[in-house]
């Protein structure tokens, strides 16, 4: 079995060239119950988005009490998240192409970006001009923004462990399921902002 | 000064949605022919950020405002 030699922020050891048999099998299966995680967690957004749209279009004029969203921040801000993404994206192709640095840098610019677009909304959230008590508008839209918030920021500390444990050798060149499934989750989280940010922003 | 940072915004906005758009598009045909179901999984989420970068372009531009918007 041919054997390369990995050196890379703090590990170095000896890693197989093809992934064996049981790793593929588990990894097929690791990946298949993260993306059903990922339906349910898609469910979970579904029920507030559909409540919140038949709320909407239940009452006359809308939004209710008048608060104005800044768009020209929302633009931006989800130009950030979506920008985290491809950074994401960068950082598992590096990996991939076994450049140590590299991912660490990517990965690290997606930590930031994420961190940048939680500022964004809380700054969204000074300036918005209505509370979560203050009408069905306020309530719905602070419960979902809130909700994928906290989505973002469980994912900036997932990501930050996945670096740490890379940084730590727990994954290899070609076991590398966990470094997947972080993308995806974080692909996932920018994916629900499209979505968000077309009912809140756009509709 | 409020209309100031707002325009700033709409030009970064729209800078980096183009940029945006085309990393996803380029990455979306590097990753056309992976197999595999995360993959598969991938080139969907690929395709809905450039659809992401769009509409924040849009939104940036002043071409699809929802109500309630300023």
């Amino acid at each position: 079995m041919a054997v390369a030699s990995v050196s890379h922020g703090g590990y170095s050891g000896a890693m197989t060239e093809e992934p064996d048999q049981l790793y593929v099998e588990t990894r097929e299966l690791r990946i298949q119950g993260f993306l059903l995680f990922m339906v349910s967690d898609l469910v979970l957004f579904s029920s507030f988005i559909f409540a919140y749209l038949y709320l909407r279009n239940s009452g006359q004029g809308w939004p209710a009490g008048g608060p104005k969203l800044d768009i020209a921040l929302a633009a931006v801000n989800s130009i950030v998240l979506f920008g985290s993404g491809a950074t994401m994206h960068f950082a598992l192709e590096n990996w991939k192409h076994r450049n140590f640095t590299k991912f660490a840098n990517w990965i690290v610019m997606t930590i930031i970006l994420g961190a940048g677009f939680l500022t964004g909304q809380v700054l969204e959230y000074m300036h918005i001009g209505a509370r979560w008590s203050s009408g069905i508008f306020g309530a719905s839209f602070y419960t979902l923004t809130g909700m994928h918030g906290l989505h973002v920021f469980a994912g900036i500390i997932y990501l930050t462990v996945l670096l740490l444990q890379a940084a730590q050798g727990k994954y290899t060149f070609t076991k590398y399921t966990g470094l997947t499934l972080g993308t995806l989750y974080w692909h996932f989280v920018d994916v629900i902002w499209v979505v968000l940010f077309s009912i809140f922003y756009l509709l | 000064m409020e209309a100031t940072v707002a325009h700033i915004e709409r030009i970064l906005a729209i800078v980096f949605g183009i940029v945006v758009f085309f990393v996803a598009i380029i990455a979306l045909r590097n990753d056309w022919k992976s197999q595999g179901i995360e993959n598969q999984v991938f080139k969907i989420m690929l395709g809905l950020l450039a659809l992401g970068a769009i509409l924040g372009i849009l939104a940036a531009l002043g071409v699809l405002i929802g109500k309630g918007v300023a």
